[in-house]
């Protein structure tokens, strides 16, 4: 061989393997009734008793005893497991009747003891998810170990139980349809040794039963033939996860993904490309959420209610979300979302005025710049949004200097009480105000875990009495008097905007309905193949 | 081998041992230094205090740091590298199956930067000052300057999204091997190519490269047996230390790629302070990175006698 062959040789050979797997095409022919899917966010575990942030999987693979959906534009608590309910005039004890016939994906039968077991175990796992269970009479000696049993869950029988609460609480049917009260079967998961992270250990009975979990990598569902609901048209789920937003992008544009979370893609590429090409595909829920800027009161310049006001004066909304290319956002003015049971579409409004903003600081003492703080930025949140707020507000005089932090730092510090500002969005679980105005003022260490530190308790001790007002319209007028109150009079919550989910529907899929409050998580019920990709 | 070098060997694999067991204590330490609270940073948005303490307790955050230290140890001598808080699992198999994929992944890279960089570099060589020269190191200069994200991209929109040649994410089978190890390995190969070449050049001139052709020894094997041999001293020493690195943090390939490799991991472990996670794959790759040096030392020696002899 000569030395010109040997060179020509040696370059070629890496071509040679690249070109090679491409004869044999690489494009995937998906089977009959599969429905990839590609995320960025993995899970801890399966086990809602460990994990309150991600529920694709416990959605899907559990039921619960009721299921939120949206009617008619409005988030409706809908039966599941639970076919009837009878709640007592004093709003303590609960009726259940369980649905016939429900059998768990390797096909024991549901029984209300199952039901008393989730609850049980939400309460003595060091769970994350406590919130609707400590709610039940004996709740908090069980969590506290000072019981072994749950007072107020009795059992009738096999399909009738009660439930008897600690005090009233008018959201606690819509608690239950929360994916945190996702209903396990108490033999196996008693027996099981890993469970939520073994899927042959991790049963449930809804719609389908995790075949096989490569954490970092996939996940496979297939559908569970003991399920008591309608045959869904999603046969067997290829869930992959793909860090990279760009990736996942490109995966869709190439077909190897039957839809999109358009969420992480940049909003330039969402507004110019998915919204042009594939307007047709494009399905949105309004997310109920809100996204606000938080204040600290415990600051030198925010504790002065004045300042707050001229800082909600000073932010301009609507050019946020025109600027933002957050086209699907929709202005808000309170705490409680449009949506959401308990939401004011009259409460009074804070108009952008910056003269205003600058009369008002002027009044409080303040010159251009004197005011400053720290606007904390997570490492995973909105630069661009934090930029523009802070830009917006340079307008009138006051300094949001943004200091980016990694996400576990800038969680640390918001439990501590030690941000000045910053802006960050908050998903509601259930369809209740409580779920929201309980999480951010219902005590003084709530709302001091927010960095708000708002000082007034007597509307602190409001707040947590109001979910237990039995009346419904005199709750819901309760809490629209503390929304006025700490929004209209306190300016201790800058409501934002509330945001939208959009997805991309592929070539394979016929329709689709995202999750009622608009999480990237999602009833796999809800989407519908296409006849072809039916098989 | 010799007792000598027997010696120099256990005496290095102790060192080893020692720089292990220090870079443990000293990562265990700056992750309860440095602010950010791993129980915080799991639970979210929704943490709040007394679900913090509730969960801290449980995974046994609330004791004391020694007892955390030693408790530590103790497995970890019994391979048990304890519990990633983020995704659940013992964390020596995540890292065993991440670190499969990574070394897949390092092998390939590797395998493309050694066969084109000195290809390259050698071609470039023996053909000094030539227009072919100066394309191959004006490609040389193209991998060390373009970052590796580029690279990756620019692969997935060709050869995946316009030629439906290859996937363009994921490793179900080893065609997924094949643009991520471009994308690493394009980098290296500039280094590389860059580096035989200058030695290459440097060796051609020495007298002995004219002493084997004057015994009539043929064009070929005095590149192979003489010059190239020569040359590669400097060359192995990078090879190595490349292949460690590849091995210990190809982060940016692994998730532009979605490859759950070793890279992935050790950042998702940083950004969330998984702290066991974060500790067993620091320690893979200071194991690894101890390993790549000694094995690089021990290749020095068998390419220079001079070095084996231990002149």
């Amino acid at each position: 061989m000569d030395r010109r062959t040997f060179v020509l040789g040696m370059l070629a050979a890496p071509l040679c393997g690249l070109a090679a797997p491409g004869c044999a095409s690489q494009t995937q022919r998906a089977k009959p009734g599969l429905f990839t899917y590609a995320t960025g966010d993995e899970m801890s575990t399966m086990d809602v008793a460990h994990n309150d942030s991600n529920y694709f999987t416990p959605l899907n693979i559990f039921d619960r005893l009721f299921e939120t959906r949206m009617v008619d534009g409005q988030a409706t608590v809908l039966n599941s497991l639970c076919t009837d309910y009878r709640k007592s005039d004093d709003g303590l004890r609960y009726d259940f009747t369980l649905r016939e016939g429900v059998r768990f994906s390797n096909g024991d039968p549901l029984s209300s003891s199952d039901v008393r077991y989730t609850f049980t175990r939400l309460l003595t796992e060091a769970a994350v998810n406590t919130d609707i269970a400590v709610q039940i009479k004996g709740g908090q000696a069980l969590m506290d170990k000072q019981a072994d049993a749950l007072e107020g869950f009795e059992i009738v029988d096999d399909t009738h139980f009660s439930i008897t609460l600690e005090a009233p609480n008018g959201g606690f049917i819509a608690g239950l349809s929360s994916a945190a009260m996702s209903i396990v079967n108490e033999r196996t998961t008693r027996a099981a040794h890993n469970f939520g992270k073994d899927p042959a250990e991790t049963i449930g009975s809804g719609p389908y039963y995790v075949e096989e979990w490569v954490p970092n990598d996939h996940l496979i569902m297939k559908y569970n033939p003991y399920y008591w609901g309608e045959e869904p048209t999603v046969k067997e789920v290829f869930r992959r996860i793909i860090p990279d937003a760009s990736t996942r992008d490109l995966m869709y544009q190439n077909g190897e993904v039957d839809l999109i979370d358009l969420t992480e893609i940049d909003a330039l590429i969402v507004q110019r490309a998915y919204k042009v090409e594939h307007a047709d595909k494009i399905v949105s829920a309004q997310m109920l959420g809100m996204t606000y800027l938080a204040l600290n009161e415990t600051n030198q310049y925010l504790k002065d209610v004045r300042v707050r006001k001229a800082i909600a004066m000073g932010i301009d909304t609507r050019d946020l979300i025109h600027n933002l290319k957050y086209d699907d956002a929709i202005e808000q003015k309170g705490i409680i979302p449009t949506g959401i049971w308990g939401n004011n579409p009259d409460l009074e409004g804070i108009a952008y005025d910056p003269d205003g903003a600058r009369a008002l600081l002027a009044e409080a003492g303040y010159r251009d710049g004197d005011v400053s703080f720290t606007l904390a930025l997570s490492s995973s949140g909105d630069q661009l949004l934090n930029e523009t707020v802070s830009n917006q507000l340079a307008k009138i005089g006051v300094q949001a200097n943004i200091k980016v932090l990694d996400s576990a730092t800038w969680m640390e510090k918001r439990l501590a009480g030690e941000h000045d500002a910053f802006i960050a969005t908050w998903m509601l679980d259930y369809n209740d105000p409580d779920n929201i105005m309980g999480v951010f003022f219902g005590s003084p260490q709530r709302t001091r875990g927010r960095s708000i530190c708002y000082p007034d308790t007597e509307v602190m001790a409001r707040v947590s009495a109001a979910k237990s007002i039995v009346d419904d319209e005199e709750r819901k007028r309760e809490y629209q008097e503390l929304e006025h109150k700490i929004v209209v009079e306190d300016r201790a919550w800058i409501p934002l905007f509330q945001g939208a989910r959009i997805f991309c529907r592929g070539e394979r899929v016929e329709s689709f309905t995202p999750f009622w409050a608009g999480y990237g998580d999602y009833y796999l019920t809800d989407v519908t193949l296409t006849k072809e990709a039916r098989g | 081998m010799r007792e000598g070098t027997l010696r120099n060997l256990a005496k290095r694999l102790l060192y080893a041992l020692i720089s292990i067991v220090g870079v443990a204590a000293l990562v265990f330490a700056l992750l309860h230094v440095v602010p950010g609270n791993p129980v915080a940073a799991l639970l979210g948005d929704r943490a709040d205090p007394e679900k913090v303490e509730r969960v801290s307790k449980a995974l046994g955050l609330d004791q004391p740091l020694y007892v955390q230290f030693g408790n530590y140890l103790l497995g970890a001598l019994h391979g048990d590298f304890g519990q990633s808080y983020t995704l659940g699992k013992p964390v020596s198999e995540l890292m065993g199956a991440a670190f499969m994929n990574t070394l897949w992944l390092a092998l390939a890279a590797a395998l493309v930067s050694w066969v084109v960089g000195i290809t390259s570099g050698l071609v470039a060589a023996l053909h000094k000052n030539t227009l072919l020269d100066r394309l191959f190191m004006g490609a040389s200069l193209l991998g060390v300057s373009l970052p590796v994200f580029m690279v990756a991209m620019l692969l997935q929109y060709v050869f995946a999204k316009y030629l439906h040649w290859l996937p363009i994410a994921g490793v179900a089978d080893w065609t997924g091997y094949i643009l991520p190890a471009i994308a690493l390995g394009w980098s290296s190969a500039g280094s590389i190519a860059r580096l035989v070449r200058s030695s290459v050049v440097e060796v051609m001139q020495q007298d002995y490269i004219d002493t084997a052709r004057a015994k009539g020894r043929t064009n070929t094997q005095v590149i192979v047996l003489h010059a190239l041999r020569n040359a590669m001293l400097p060359v192995i020493t990078l090879m190595a230390m490349q292949f460690s690195g590849l091995l210990s943090g190809a982060f940016i390939t692994e998730t532009i790629f979605s490859i759950n490799g070793i890279g992935r991991l050790s950042v998702q472990a940083i950004t969330s302070r998984d702290i066991p996670l974060l500790q067993g794959t620091t320690l893979l790759c200071t194991f690894v990175i101890v390993m790549g040096n000694l094995v690089a030392d021990l290749l020095y020696s068998v390419a220079d006698p001079r070095v084996r002899k231990g002149a």
